[in-house]
């Protein structure tokens, strides 16, 4: 989810720039949005070649080609066209922007902060540049300074929907679920019905916190939304792969992973997918998809961008490979402290018996609010293999309450810990 | 020629580096404000009251340049704002004292096409805000103020001043047949709460006066010493604090205002009066508005995703968001507290418009120009007994000497401080001191040394062509819609004056 929250971000963000530099462009109607602007982007180039915007153009359209497709050749494109736009333009606010916002699609996050805290320097107006920075923070877990930035979007330029987009996401990870699906209908409201794709995006969101909720039937006429909206939209699917999880519906979860992967063949969306198959029971499938995924994933592990959560909870649970998983993990603590991290980092410290260190990065985690069955269950785990069970029994109940992903293994621990034979 | 280029390039220079916002007082100042007019402030003022040395009077002017005559609705304060006059009294750059204003909007006749009307269809003239000859008044504003006591900026009391008591806005002044006698309407809105403290609020003449179109375009002045776009005045003009020898934009235009004179013994940190010499004496005040604030963290109040209120624009210097702060930091600067003005004190220290005018042969003071902190921190002379533990942060505050007596009417000079009239600005400031002429010669350099960089800069508007309201509440009453007019020197209407010089 976290990796959707940040392409719709990124979405949006390219949309707004691409809006900003619009052209009258030939290209047909008929492409995909990212790939009309890359026509159009072109064709500004070739018309005005000694003008920097229509380089910006066609860098924003790339990344959201990358996006689209996962190919990350498209962000190699982007860097390209960028450079051609600095050379022509040397140091220009609009272009170092957009660089910061390739970047961090590259989760190269720590260099993406501190770019933008250098252009927030040179402009402290410029919205835009609050969000790059809350997007930065929110990657690394700083997220007093993400709600920072965020607050100034929201303040400097009221109603602006970007804002309004990160806000959502910082409400989720401070526990609001509700309060993050408000903000993020805010945002819907000023979306044009011809930006199909943004409202896809931001409805597979509010899909997404209603199925955070609790209420899987919501989140599911949210999602089938996005999807006639924009048909394929891969977070739609991963989102409705999830609430037919909930309903137990695995052979239906299966098939959406399966076309969410042929969307976007990520190793993390593999991973998914072979879950799936082992929640459906088929086994011998899903030995081979987690041997995929293993495989995809390793060669990217040791870049920024890569599927290292999915890699440890492979290790941890699937390979029963637990140095392997804690090797992983820490590789991803060392340079960032975000919540789903400090969660998979916990994971693997438990699964190697180090649950006292494992309950410190698991209860920082939980201390930033976020409900997340996930992340409550394991505390449970955890806080149950240190001997602590009032602890473990809260912490399960909150995510059985959640009643949504994670909620059902959470039951399974909890309905132990309750047993006769457990209590003996 | 060598001057007319220079003055080309000082043109030039001010239209590529500070377009759109230069010396316009606080009118629409930043890109935010320019879309939230009703919050935008103008102008802020304060200083110890004419005919009162024990008490100070504050001036809070929102929503620029109403012109007169746009009906039918005119010009209400915004019931969705709060407007709040605030003052640190212990050079913390922390207010300690605020008074706060909410206006509430009704529509006494929601059948009525326009929301003030008389003197037809059976509906008398508007002689009354209340009772009778008030019933054209449709659209009535009625407003509290309430007084709050902080430490370190949270509320520990909390004071309705107006308790038992309702308080009417003045309305903007329609015209004669539906307004026979507006002064005496205007002299309505002056209310009395007791302990001495006074309060107006309602549409008003705008006291701020500017050339705005030679300043817009890009500084080209009307030369009076012979060369168009000089702005160099010559001795004579200098020295006249009663004639415009350029026009005053804002002539003719109404602004919305909130004045408020209290005792200074309700502003100081112990509640005395102290002599000018002494650190309590010295108070920092700034003017802003704010709205209720959208929130990343839902409220626990009822109003859900409300949270605190957020700031939209403030004012303490009348020109130091708009000749000192980059175009791209002054949303952040509108927005921002005063306490946080030190991430902009290289604006102050390093002004550009400085340089401007140096590129176009003005001598100015080199930098850093640590001359002109004393415009953001407690110093000498407006707090001669300041030291360096006194000085508190960069902060952008209006700083008045309530121990500085005011200087009587007639002796008063439109050059303040830098002219010896001590208790001008930036000594707090007045309606009479021409903030244009005055900061300009600051940011050339007038405080470092006056006789190496002491050109008299200006605009040739040296006065308000309306005039000056010498006592409470300090403001004229609002131009009349039907008679609505702006004349100023080059404008008809003034043609027939000697030299087409205004006021007669």
């Amino acid at each position: 989810m976290k990796r959707i929250i940040s392409e719709l971000c990124t979405i949006v963000s390219v949309a707004t720039f691409a809006a900003a530099q619009s052209i009258t462009g030939a290209a047909s109607t008929d492409l995909l949005p990212a790939v009309q602007s890359i026509a159009e982007g072109r064709k500004a180039i070739s018309d005005l070649p000694k003008e920097y915007a229509g380089y910006n153009l066609l860098a924003t359209a790339l990344v959201r080609r990358a996006e689209e497709t996962s190919d990350v050749s498209f962000y190699d494109q982007a860097e390209e066209a960028l450079k051609k736009s600095l050379a022509l333009s040397p140091d220009n606010f609009e272009t170092e922007k957009i660089h910061v916002s390739v970047l961090l699609d590259e989760h190269e996050y720590p260099t993406a902060l501190e770019s933008a805290k250098a252009l927030n320097k040179r402009a402290l107006d410029d919205v835009t540049v609050y969000g790059l920075l809350t997007d930065a923070n929110v990657a690394l877990g700083n997220y007093k300074d993400a709600e920072d930035s965020a607050q100034w979007m929201l303040n400097l330029r009221r109603g602006n929907r970007p804002a309004f987009i990160r806000a959502a996401h910082l409400r989720e990870l401070f526990g609001d679920a509700e309060g993050a699906y408000e903000m993020m209908d805010l945002a819907f409201q000023l979306t044009s019905p011809t930006e199909t794709e943004e409202r896809a995006s931001i409805l597979t969101q509010m899909g997404h916190f209603r199925l955070a909720s609790g209420n899987p039937e919501a989140a599911e006429k949210l999602l089938q939304q996005a999807l006639a909206a924009f048909p394929g939209h891969h977070a739609a699917l991963g989102n409705l792969a999830q609430v037919r999880i909930t309903q137990k519906r695995y052979a239906e979860a299966v098939v959406l992973l399966q076309q969410r992967y042929q969307v976007v063949p990520r190793a993390e969306n593999l991973y998914d997918l072979a879950e799936a198959l082992q929640l459906a029971g088929r086994d011998g499938e899903a030995k081979r998809a987690f041997a995929d995924f293993e495989t995809k994933s390793l060669p990217e592990s040791s870049k920024k961008d890569n599927s290292n959560h999915e890699l440890t909870f492979y290790y941890a649970d699937h390979a029963q490979q637990s140095a392997k998983a804690l090797k992983v993990a820490q590789q991803e603590y060392a340079w960032r402290h975000d919540v789903y991290t400090l969660d998979a980092y916990a994971w693997a410290l438990h699964v190697n018996g180090q649950d006292a260190e494992a309950r410190k990065q698991i209860e920082t985690a939980l201390a930033v609010g976020i409900r997340d069955a996930k992340i409550f269950a394991h505390a449970g785990e955890i806080a149950l293999k240190l001997g602590d069970r009032a602890a473990a029994q809260n912490y399960l109940q909150e995510a059985v309450s959640l009643h949504t992903v994670g909620s059902e293994h959470a039951q399974l621990v909890l309905a132990q810990l309750s047993s006769p034979r457990e209590h003996r | 020629m060598k001057n007319l280029k220079s003055i080309a390039a000082l043109a030039m220079s001010l239209f590529m580096l500070a377009p759109s916002s230069l010396f316009a007082s606080s009118h629409r100042e930043a890109p935010i404000t320019a879309l939230d007019r009703t919050a935008d402030v103008t102008d802020w003022y304060a200083f110890v009251s004419y005919d009162n040395p024990n008490n100070v009077t504050m001036i809070l002017n929102v929503d620029p340049l109403l012109e007169p005559s746009n009906g039918p609705n005119y010009f209400p304060f915004d019931d969705n704002v709060i407007y709040q006059m605030l003052v640190d009294n212990n050079q913390s750059g922390i207010p300690s004292v605020a008074f706060q204003f909410r206006f509430h909007t009704e529509i006494r006749q929601p059948d009525l096409p326009v929301g003030l009307v008389g003197g037809i269809a059976g509906i008398p003239p508007i002689t009354a805000l209340n009772g009778k000859g008030s019933g054209g008044l449709s659209l009535r504003q009625t407003y509290t103020v309430t007084m709050l006591k902080l430490t370190n900026g949270k509320v520990t009391s909390s004071t309705v001043l107006n308790a038992g008591k309702t308080l009417y806005a003045v309305p903007t002044n329609v015209g004669p047949k539906t307004m026979p006698n507006y002064p005496e309407l205007f002299a309505q809105g002056i209310n009395h709460l007791g302990n001495d403290v006074t309060v107006f609020a309602g549409t008003v003449d705008d006291p701020f006066f500017i050339d705005l179109g030679a300043t817009f375009d890009s500084v080209n002045y009307r030369g009076v010493r012979g060369s168009p776009g000089d702005p160099v005045l010559t001795a004579a003009v200098d020295a006249d604090n009663t004639h415009n020898y350029a026009p005053d934009s804002v002539g003719g235009f109404n602004v919305n205002s909130i004045v408020l004179e209290v005792p200074i013994t309700m502003l100081t940190v112990d509640g005395q009066l102290h002599g000018a010499n002494t650190v309590q004496a010295v108070i920092g005040t700034y003017g802003r508005t704010a709205r209720p604030e959208v929130t990343v963290r839902r409220s626990p109040n009822a109003l859900q995703n409300f949270g605190p209120l957020q700031q939209v624009n403030r004012e303490g210097n009348s020109l130091i968001n708009e000749l000192i702060i980059g175009t791209g930091f002054k949303d952040r600067f509108s927005e921002d507290f005063p306490v946080n003005d030190s991430q902009f004190a290289n604006f102050v220290l390093n002004p550009v418009l400085a340089g401007v005018l140096s590129r176009a042969g003005i001598p100015v003071a080199p930098n850093p120009r640590t001359d002109l902190l004393l415009l953001v921190q407690y110093m000498p002379p407006i707090c001669p007994a300041c030291k360096a533990a006194n000085a508190g942060p960069v902060a952008d505050f209006l700083r008045l000497n309530t121990g500085i007596p005011p200087t009587p009417v007639g002796s008063q000079k439109r050059l303040g401080f830098i002219a010896g009239d001590v208790a001008g600005y930036p000594n707090g400031r007045r309606p009479i001191d021409d903030v244009v002429d005055i900061s300009l010669r600051a940011v050339e350099g007038i405080l470092v040394d006056s006789t190496k960089f002491g050109l008299a800069l200006g605009d040739g508007v040296n006065t308000k062509t309306e005039g000056f309201n010498n006592s409470f509440p300090y403001v004229l009453p609002a131009n009349s819609g039907r008679e609505s007019d702006h004349i100023g020197p080059g404008q008809a209407g003034c043609t027939g004056l000697t030299d087409g010089i205004c006021p007669e």
